[in-house]
């Protein structure tokens, strides 16, 4: 499945104070094209709600979640 | 702007009235007394700074629309049209204005600035040219309250690997529970920020004071406060109330977050449960002997940062003075009345809108490295997630060469061991 | 000119008397009517009792002391000879055995009071041409200070005639008869109001001070009103 996924911009959130993954996250994919993926990884277990939460307000999708280690990374499809 | 428009705003205006409200738009009598008050002309020199001119700008709308005199005469109290340059103005002053409330204290009236970038704030709303970034994050956390049960699993997943650490640092004996999430019935509701460094450390405290405390699912930080939606505010807020009355504690304790916690302590109504900070925990498992500190931890001296919302707008003072007399004999204050302390020039969302505001952060907040670096302190704490961030960026920008620490962390780092 | 003058001296002076009252009394009442702010508005920390700081703010200025304290002596010695040309023309009215505990001859300050007011008007005056408080003002602000002061020019150029110059020919007996006439609704001009050559000062003395009794209610003048409940909000 992860093969699949053509990530076309990665983000390096780790260790960011809130709400500053969030912040990046959203001005980052506005940074590709509708339809494309971007990966963002992040060590703030909020992060684990923030994304979802953020995802399903700015009608964004989460298409894959992945942990790392104490690295979580996640893989965001453009949707809007 | 059109009509219809202009009368929607002109309803949101109206809506913001209330007494205080009245009272602030009849008096200023423009004396110039504030004009030394705020961070930003302070740094700057530029009028369209001074607390005064920022809430003329609310006062020529208000004369024009809500007052006679605006349509007899509106050349003598130069009242307003509102149009898209009046948006633009208002933009300028609301997001430059962090809220601190220094300005209240110089004016001979106390009119409140903040509250009246209120209406500025609200207007801006209306007209849908408020940063955007606030309110797709107050939306956010909204979204969490509303469909908690779809993110609670990954929020368990993420405080477990916490937990870890927690243990490894501080050999809890609370073992397995050294982060409790969702217990009913314990007497202290500790309300986080998203990162670790919110979480851990106020972790090992409570535990170490044997405290019966439970995690919130939800964020302290109330974004619908920063952008000035109330309605946004108010359901931020209830997510907390509903979960701290599900859950039948007797204290909520916000973390070190200047805007959660004086909307929580004034905003949650009459509640069941009292509000408090973390520092004035900390501060009263210090005085019951609950807790230990090592005061040779943090040699040098250290200085502390009183965020606005929480001192100067929420009366926390002498609990955060208290507990660095536990961690130190070299203190160093920046003033000698909390009531003057500068503001770190971050609040009010600008922290928030992270590097689309850094240069106007660092150019308006000169007046508070001059501060910092008159105390000689090596260590600069503060109990402020948005005063940490902007003191750090401070740091960074004019070299102050201090070490910006969280007071909570400091805590738990000097715990001795019962 | 002589309806000129009675105009001035009689019917605009009850408009200008009801104009206040009721703009007052409305312009209050609107205001209560608001609900409550929903938060305390305070500044920590706060002092005890909290009334009495309220009352300190009000009256005293101690922030203006502090950060502007030229500003602070004008304000105060402003503020203080209003008080007394408030009583000045309560005398004018009646005697009151209050006042005259120190005993003074009517009109009280002996001609000073006024050229205090006088004084600290252009200051104020002045230091509204000049940056940063230029940048702040709009034209209300300069033209209540010019309204303010050309009602205590005149009225203490009577004064000032009487107490300086021995000037006898309008005397605080024909004030007396004319404010009384007035108070109780038979208004009777005594003669030296109108006909002595100093009937001028009198007239204009009354014309500026109706429009400023009139404005009064509509201008950021409310803060004389509002300033106590505004400054207790701060001091809880």
């Amino acid at each position: 499945m992860a093969d699949a996924i053509t990530v076309t911009k990665v983000f390096d959130l780790k260790g960011l104070a809130c709400p500053m993954p969030v912040v990046k996250v959203s001005k980052g994919i506005k940074e590709v094209q509708v339809g494309e993926v971007i990966e963002a990884h992040t060590t703030d277990p909020g992060a684990l709600t923030d994304f979802p939460a953020w995802a399903n307000t700015s009608g964004n999708k989460i298409v894959k979640t992945d942990q790392d280690g104490d690295v979580i990374k996640f893989y965001i499809e453009r949707v809007v | 702007m059109d009509e219809k428009t202009r009368d929607d705003l002109l309803q949101l205006f109206r809506s913001k009235f209330n007494r205080a409200m009245r009272f602030y738009l009849e008096s200023c009598t423009r004396c110039g007394t504030c004009t030394d008050a705020c961070h930003v002309y302070a740094s700057t020199g530029q009028t369209k700074y001074i607390a005064a001119y920022r809430h003329e700008l609310i006062r020529r709308l208000y004369k024009r629309y809500f007052k006679a005199r605006g349509h007899l005469w509106p050349s003598l109290g130069e009242a307003r049209e509102l149009t898209d340059a009046t948006i633009e103005e208002l933009y300028e002053a609301a997001y430059s204005c962090t809220g601190c409330r220094r300005c209240m204290v110089y004016c001979p009236f106390g009119i409140d600035t903040q509250m009246l970038m209120s209406i500025a704030k609200l207007l801006l709303i209306g007209k849908g040219a408020e940063p955007e970034i606030l309110t797709l994050l107050a939306d956010t956390s909204i979204e969490k309250g509303k469909s908690m049960e779809l993110f609670k699993e990954g929020f368990l997943t993420g405080i477990k690997r916490l937990e870890a650490e927690v243990v490894k640092q501080w050999q809890t004996e609370a073992g397995e529970a050294a982060i409790p999430v969702d217990v009913e019935g314990a007497d202290l509701l500790y309300v986080a920020l998203a990162g670790a460094h919110s979480i851990i450390p106020a972790a090992a405290v409570f535990n170490a004071a044997g405290e019966k405390w439970t995690l919130s699912f939800f964020e302290a930080v109330n974004f619908g406060a920063f952008v000035g939606d109330p309605s946004k505010t108010k359901l931020i807020l209830d997510r907390i109330v509903n979960e701290a009355k599900r859950l039948k504690v007797k204290e909520v304790c916000v973390c070190e977050c200047g805007t959660a916690y004086r909307v929580m302590k004034y905003l949650s109504g009459s509640q069941p449960f009292k509000v408090t900070s973390i520092t004035e925990a900390h501060a009263r498992y210090l005085k019951e002997g609950r807790i230990r500190l090592d005061k040779t931890k943090f040699p040098g001296p250290i200085t502390y940062h009183d965020p606005c919302q929480i001192a100067r707008n929420a009366g926390v003072i002498d609990e955060a003075r208290y507990i660095i007399g536990h961690l130190t004999d070299d203190f160093r204050e920046m003033t000698t009345d909390a009531r003057y302390n500068w503001c770190c020039g971050g609040g009010g969302g600008l922290v928030a809108l992270g590097d689309e505001t850094l240069d106007f952060r660092m150019k308006s907040s000169r007046v508070k490295v001059d501060q910092v670096k008159a105390t000689g302190a090596t260590i600069l704490s503060t109990a402020c997630e948005n005063c940490h961030t902007q003191l750090s960026n401070l740091n960074d920008h004019y070299k102050m060469e201090v070490d910006v620490q969280f007071l909570s962390s400091m805590v738990a780092r000097a715990l001795v061991p019962a | 000119m002589q309806t000129v003058y009675y105009i001035i001296l009689v019917p605009m002076v009850y408009l200008a008397f009801g104009v206040f009252i009721v703009g007052i009394i409305a312009r209050i009442a609107k205001i209560w009517r608001e609900p409550p702010n929903p938060t305390p508005l305070l500044i920590h920390p706060v002092k005890k009792p909290g009334w009495l700081w309220t009352l300190t703010d009000t009256f005293l200025f101690p922030t203006v002391r502090r950060h502007k304290p030229v500003l602070w002596v004008f304000l105060m010695a402003f503020h203080i000879c209003l008080l007394l040309l408030l009583i000045g023309h309560l005398e004018l009215l009646a005697d009151f055995a209050l006042f005259q505990v120190i005993p003074h001859e009517i009109f009280l300050g002996n001609g000073f009071v006024g050229l205090i007011l006088a004084i600290c008007l252009l200051y104020f005056l002045f230091r509204r041409f000049v940056s940063p408080v230029k940048d702040l003002s709009v034209p209300e602000d300069y033209y209540l200070l010019i309204l303010l002061f050309l009602v205590v020019i005149f009225g203490s150029e009577m004064d000032w005639a009487r107490s300086w110059y021995e000037y006898g020919e309008m005397t605080v007996e024909d004030y007396r008869s004319y404010l009384l006439s007035l108070l109780v609704f038979k208004p009777e001009l005594p003669y030296s109001t109108t006909f002595s050559g100093h009937s001028f000062m009198l007239i204009l003395h009354v014309f500026f001070a109706n429009l400023f009794l009139m404005f009064f209610p509509f201008s950021q003048l409310m803060h004389a009103i509002l300033s106590l409940p505004m400054n207790k909000l701060r001091r809880g």
